[in-house]
């Protein structure tokens, strides 16, 4: 009985043990499935979070390429308006457009065409991704299509993305084009003929954006642009041509005519030189022959031939001075006569040649002053020809100033060369008559003229003394006022 | 049992002085200067396609300090895969065997071009054995025997030769790519080291070219076989991390998966991307390349990738590359930071297992994914390979649709996976 008991108590004990024990099975199970729940939990939250980062991931990877697309195509823009912007000739700027420029700008296939107003078609300047075939097929299309003229004359860029409202258009431009997506844009340069740029590409991928529209229709801006400069550029390149042309006609005419007129002029020189010599001669025998005359040596002569004879040696001794005069003129002319240049006090020159002059000086009154100053009174000149132009123009002065005249001799520098001016209050030099009086045997038509005898050889005489000392010689005068002659000569270095 | 120990003790012995051999040969050979392969490239961006051709063979063979050529490898943009060219490159060199093939864009120690055409001769030593060979009209035999047939035809003539390492171009259209290598593999051998790269074009996936000897081909693939003593290092990886909880594949075959945790494939993407089916189509591309989903593979680094090619109206997807009925997959995401860093553990593997030995040239097959994930800065990977390389070590390399190289985990003993958007980095021994 005791033993049922105990076995009872037992087996009561062990189920208890084990009812117990099955229920702290039970809660550590409960915990577990709990905790698996838990994980699950944070796996599915985990789960969303990844959600988030995939969809946010996207559209930062969307736009990012977005964005290295329009980098691409800026650069690409920026290496092509290089390009075309460097020439300026017409046929370059389209041939500058390669294959790679329009691959940065995701296209493959371009054309532009330039309308042909007089002819109603329009000219292919330039093609990439089509066949000589393709390109005529294309052209032979669009030529007949007030479309593209339309594009032109409103200045506006068509896209299939901007088509969509149009879908017969955009059909028929994919058609003809044969491509997927394109754009279109006006090349409108202000001179000469004007037309279109087309990009495209076949790729389906492809969506154009507002921002190709933009980037093709600045580069068809850009090309417009290159258009009318190349084009302004030829017609000015043609005008200066033309004008370069004409310069060198006249140079060539100008310069036959004055090689003509050298040969004239040397033989007019060599002639002057040839008869001068021709004419001394004889001269001298008749001087000589009249001064032995004259002597009596010969046996007295009466005074009537005496005065004849006078008048021979006088009137000879002009021509021989005539003739040297021309003599020296042919000299200067032909540059055989060399200038044997010094350096020459002008003061002591003009009173050596005053002293020569001072007896018609004193018989006409005339009052004479010298205004030379110091820095401008030495010279670099030939002595006795610098002599011969004062003696010439100072006697010239008292010549034609009339008594109680005034006669003033000045000088002064002006830039490297001296100037000096021989003023006098004579009757003047007519202005139509001032550049003439420089000229061989000119002589200005008046009364003391005609009384006066002269060769009309002296001003063009002093005139080439002048000019083969590299100064210049002028007068300014004024009717029965005076004259002033003034010349230049090197200053003394 | 004592004359066991001395028989032991007497190969230990012979197989010291093999090794201590060998290490000689090898030192002689380096103080001769000799290499047991020597390499000429040559490239050329020009347009014409002809005269480019010219230039780049005129640039290899005057690179390539042999007269003897054995093998041509050539990769070029879509604009040289015609048959003139290759007709002007077997009159230039006359019949040397040629493998290659199309690609969005070629790479070179000159940098990336989107046209032209690289050209790399080699020529080895006298104890390297190679075959070539190709198989065509894929698309009309079961895909493994396809596989296999190209895997025969290169093994013909290699009786009695050890086998090394086999690299093979395919057709980047064909859909299923897994099927192929282990068609491949049943004859090559299923651990042994095969490198591959698939054909790209310009992005229009509309068709991509193989060149074998003087053809230019479609729906094909070609290969070569290496034997001998023919020194390798092979690095493999694509730098994508796993987002989100693991899902199952509840039902698969090939590379079509049907349901993912026993709901419609296609619901994972539309959950994660809040897209409803009409705009994951339309924006497939991009989702196809920065998520994709990735296979988990006991002891591996890396997830296997795996790009979705198509979605069916039935809401499965169709993958580029074969999906095995329950794999644990994750959602994938990767960056362009992530991406670069893969490009330097690829090519630290591929430099590690050639053991210190110098590298005689690279080959690179980086895929297109990571050319559009990159953008412009798919230069700054170039960059990265050439600052861990020697100034004039030769690189050639493609885009590729798809990469195949083997896994190092022990489990999978090397055997060669149909890989997505990674870069393969093969190295050869100089």
């Amino acid at each position: 009985m005791y033993s049922s008991d105990y076995l009872i108590n037992f087996l009561g004990i062990a189920s208890m043990a084990t009812i117990v024990s099955l229920v702290i099975a039970l809660l550590a199970k409960m915990e577990r499935l709990k905790q698996v729940d838990n994980l699950k939990k944070s796996l599915d939250e985990m789960d969303e979070q990844a959600k988030l980062i995939v969809r946010t991931d996207m559209e930062l990877n969307k736009t990012q390429e977005e964005l290295d697309k329009k980098i691409a195509g800026l650069y690409a823009l920026q290496r092509l308006s290089r390009a075309i912007s460097t020439t300026l000739e017409e046929e370059q700027i389209f041939q500058r457009i390669e294959a790679s420029h329009l691959e940065d700008l995701a296209f493959e296939k371009a054309c532009t065409f330039l309308w042909n107003e007089r002819e109603k078609a329009f000219i292919t300047k330039m093609h990439l991704g089509y066949s000589e075939d393709e390109i005529e097929q294309i052209k032979s299309a669009t030529d007949l299509e007030e479309t593209y003229l339309d594009l032109i004359k409103n200045e506006k860029t068509i896209s299939s993305s901007s088509l969509q409202d149009e879908l017969m258009l955009r059909g028929q431009i994919k058609g003809v084009f044969k491509v997927n997506s394109f754009v279109i844009s006006p090349v409108l340069p202000k001179e000469g003929y004007r037309g279109i740029l087309f990009v495209g590409t076949e790729s389906i991928d492809t969506v154009i954006g507002e921002g190709d529209q933009e980037l093709i229709t600045i580069l068809a801006n850009q090309l417009g642009q290159a258009l009318e400069n190349a084009r302004l550029f030829e017609k000015t390149w043609q005008a200066q041509q033309d004008l370069e042309k004409k310069v060198e006609e006249r140079t060539q005419e100008l310069t036959r005519a004055l090689n003509e007129l050298k040969v004239v002029s040397k033989r007019k020189t060599d002639f002057i030189s040839s008869v001068s010599h021709e004419l001394r001669t004889p001269l001298t025998s008749i001087k000589g022959y009249a001064s032995i005359l004259l002597t009596g040596k010969l046996g007295k002569i009466p005074p009537e031939i005496q005065e004849r004879l006078d008048k021979i040696n006088r009137h000879s001794d002009e021509l021989v001075h005539l003739v040297n005069d021309l003599l020296d003129i042919a000299h200067i002319e032909s540059g055989r006569l060399i200038m044997k240049k010094e350096v020459l006090d002008l003061k002591n020159i003009i009173e050596e040649v005053l002293d020569l002059l001072s007896m018609q000086l004193k018989e006409k009154q005339i009052d004479f002053s010298l205004r030379i100053s110091e820095d401008a009174n030495i010279i670099f000149a030939d002595r006795s020809q610098i002599q011969r132009v004062f003696i010439n123009i100072i006697s010239n002065a008292i010549k034609f100033t009339s008594v109680k005249g005034k006669i003033t001799i000045s000088s002064h520098k002006s830039n490297k060369t001296m100037q000096i001016g021989v003023a006098d209050t004579g009757c003047g030099i007519p202005e139509e008559m001032q550049e003439a009086i420089f000229e061989e045997f000119y002589r200005v038509d008046n009364l003391i003229n005609q009384e006066v005898k002269g060769t009309g050889l002296g001003l063009a005489l002093v005139k080439r003394i002048i000019e083969a000392h590299n100064g210049r010689i002028w007068v300014e005068s004024k009717l029965n006022t005076g004259s002033t002659f003034s010349f230049t000569l090197p200053q003394s270095t | 049992m004592r004359e066991r120990k001395k028989i032991l003790k007497t190969i230990s012995a012979l197989s010291e002085i093999a090794a201590l051999f060998r290490i000689f040969s090898a030192i002689s050979m380096k103080m001769a200067g000799e290499m047991a392969i020597k390499i000429g490239m040559g490239l050329s961006t020009k347009r014409d396609s002809l005269k480019g051709t010219q230039e780049a063979v005129r640039e290899a063979r005057l690179n390539l300090q042999s007269q003897k050529i054995d093998l041509a490898v050539v990769f070029s943009s879509l604009d040289f895969a015609h048959v003139t060219v290759f007709r002007t490159i077997n009159n230039l060199l006359g019949p040397v065997p040629l493998i290659g093939c199309s690609s969005l864009a070629i790479i070179s120690n000159q940098g990336i071009f989107k046209h032209g055409l690289a050209i790399m001769l080699l020529s080895f030593s006298a104890d390297i054995y190679f075959s070539t060979a190709c198989v065509k009209e894929i698309s009309v035999k079961p895909i493994a025997d396809a596989g296999r047939e190209l895997g025969e035809k290169l093994l013909y003539g290699f009786r009695g030769i050890r086998r090394d390492l086999s690299m093979i171009f395919s057709d980047g259209l064909i859909s299923d790519g897994s099927s192929f290598i282990t068609g491949l593999q049943e004859k090559l051998g299923m651990s042994f080291p095969l490198a591959g790269a698939s054909a790209s074009d310009n992005l229009a996936f509309k068709r991509t070219y193989l060149y074998f000897n003087e053809e230019v081909l479609s729906d094909a693939a070609c290969g070569v076989l290496w034997g001998g003593k023919l020194n390798f290092g092979l690095g493999i990886k694509h730098g994508w991390k796993p987002l989100g909880k693991p899902h199952r594949v509840t039902k698969s075959t090939g590379n079509i998966v049907y349901e993912i945790d026993n709901a419609p494939a296609v619901n994972m993407y539309k959950e994660y991307l809040a897209y409803d089916l009409a705009k994951l189509r339309q924006e497939l591309k991009h989702v196809s390349i920065f998520y994709p989903i990735g296979i988990y593979l006991a002891g591996e680094d890396e997830y296997l990738l795996r790009n979705i090619l198509l979605i069916q109206d039935n809401g499965s997807l169709i993958f580029q590359g074969n999906v095995p009925q329950d794999s644990r997959i994750r959602l994938m995401i990767g960056t362009k930071e992530s991406c670069l860093t893969a490009t330097s553990q690829a090519l630290n593997e591929a430099k590690d297992a050639l053991l210190g030995r110098q590298l005689g040239c690279v080959f690179i097959f980086d895929s297109v994914s990571r050319y559009m994930l990159l953008g412009r800065q798919a230069k700054k990977e170039l960059e990265i390979i050439k600052e861990n390389l020697d100034k004039d070590t030769p690189i050639i390399g493609l885009y590729t649709y798809g990469e195949q190289a083997p896994l190092k985990a022990l489990n999978y003993q090397g055997r060669t996976y149909f890989h997505n958007q990674t870069i393969t980095i093969l190295g050869i021994g100089g």
